[in-house]
């Protein structure tokens, strides 16, 4: 495992589109996005919340998008497979990868933000960690709509990846009103912990699936 | 040695039939020469033998359970987005890694080492993935269309280190239009007509 986590490091790190572009999309939209509304800042603090999860979601499209394309493009799918005959390895690496370099830099932007648009600094912490949190669980459903849409398209990926993307939102809006009331965070924010080691222990083992139809 | 026996394998896409009863076995330090027209199966095959693509009839037997393939497909499998150095030192590492340098220096690509693959001939593109296969340890090579962009020297080079692996014990699978300069068995596919 540690091989595959260096490998994929080295990759993205020398794809700078690919690192850069999704931090660059959450910058623009946490900027862009409060300006458009009231440059005076007038109840930001309210709105915060709603633009952070649609930035979320666009960031984590953006981040996923074309991550095991490029892999079957040129061939190195096949050759994973010979070596390994299935592909949870390098898809739990590859999330994990995509998570510590762009996930948790998103969330860290996203909380920094938080204090631009008057979100108590003592909440740092706690936004920091749900962001995170959410990325984990939004990288691995959008990877899974990225492993069946090699090849058909990103409306494939879009279609299935949405739906499931719902709970993680409503689980989001959930943490965010405990963080905003002081009401049950640490119940939520545990149950968000649960579900990310699941489903980081189950989806991988789904796209696996998903990528080896793609080069039978 | 025994490494792969085929039986009665059939292989079909709609309907159409791209081969069906081919029967045959892959020894160690003997060659297999596929050849056929375009379109007759030949890479289908490969994949066959490979365990990447399942057939449509009959069974591929493997009688190594840690066998060692080095498999050169269609794709070369190299980052265009790094540089051959990069590339290697991506796949390689240890004794490896040296001699994929060596098969760089080999090769004549050690003046473009560092420049981007994406920016490099398709012939040299082919060098790069050629070492890839090259530089593993490995006990049979699988090679598909090998020969395919490369200047004659490299040719020449590619058929002796063939020759050599086999005449050490290795087994060989390649498909090529270009009748390799080696001792082979040969599985002809023949012609595709429309």
């Amino acid at each position: 495992m540690p091989s595959f986590i260096k490998a994929e490091s080295f990759k993205l790190s020398k794809k700078l589109k690919s690192w850069l572009g999704p931090l660059l999309v959450m910058v623009l939209v946490l900027i862009a996005f409060p300006l458009s509304i009231d440059i005076s800042q007038y109840d930001l603090d309210k709105f915060y919340f709603s633009i952070i999860v649609v930035s979320l979601l666009m960031t984590a499209f953006v981040a996923t998008e074309g991550m095991f394309e490029e892999d079957f493009e040129d061939g190195s799918l096949e050759q994973e497979f010979l070596k390994e005959k299935d592909f949870y390895k390098l898809v739990i690496s590859k999330i994990f990868v995509y998570v510590c370099f762009i996930g948790i830099p998103i969330a860290f932007i996203g909380a920094l933000f938080s204090f631009a648009n008057g979100v108590a600094i003592g909440s740092f912490g706690k936004v920091f960690l749900l962001l995170s949190l959410s990325n984990l669980l939004l990288f691995n459903l959008f990877a899974f709509g990225n492993a069946l849409s090699i090849n058909k398209g990103a409306m494939l990926g879009v279609l299935s990846s949405l739906p499931l993307a719902l709970p993680v939102i409503i689980l989001l809006g959930r943490a965010i009103r405990s963080i905003q009331y002081g009401d049950g965070f640490v119940a939520v924010t545990t149950l968000m912990v649960g579900i990310g080691l699941i489903v980081s222990a189950i989806m991988p083992l789904i796209i696996s699936a998903a990528l080896k139809t793609h080069i039978d | 040695m025994k490494l792969f026996s085929a039986q009665n394998i059939a292989y079909s896409i709609n309907e159409n039939k791209l081969f069906h009863n081919l029967s045959f076995e892959i020894n160690s330090g003997e060659g297999l020469h596929i050849k056929g027209g375009n379109g007759s199966g030949k890479s289908t095959l490969l994949r066959i033998i490979l365990g990447i693509t399942s057939p449509s009839k009959g069974s591929i037997q493997s009688y190594e359970t840690d066998l060692k393939i080095s498999y050169l497909g269609h794709k070369n499998a190299i980052k265009s987005y790094l540089t051959p150095n990069e590339n290697l030192e991506l796949l390689f590492n240890g004794v490896e890694l040296n001699h994929a340098f060596e098969w760089l220096n080999k090769f004549g690509l050690s003046h473009v080492q560092d420049e981007l693959t994406a920016s490099l001939s398709f012939g040299q593109q082919k060098k790069l993935a050629l070492i890839r296969v090259l530089a593993q340890s490995s006990d049979l090579l699988v090679l598909d269309e090998p020969f395919v962009g490369l200047d004659q020297a490299t040719a020449d080079q590619l058929n002796s280190f063939l020759a050599q692996k086999i005449s050490q014990g290795g087994g060989l699978i390649l498909t090529s239009h270009i009748t390799p300069m080696i001792d082979c068995e040969v599985l002809d596919l023949g012609v595709k007509n429309a």
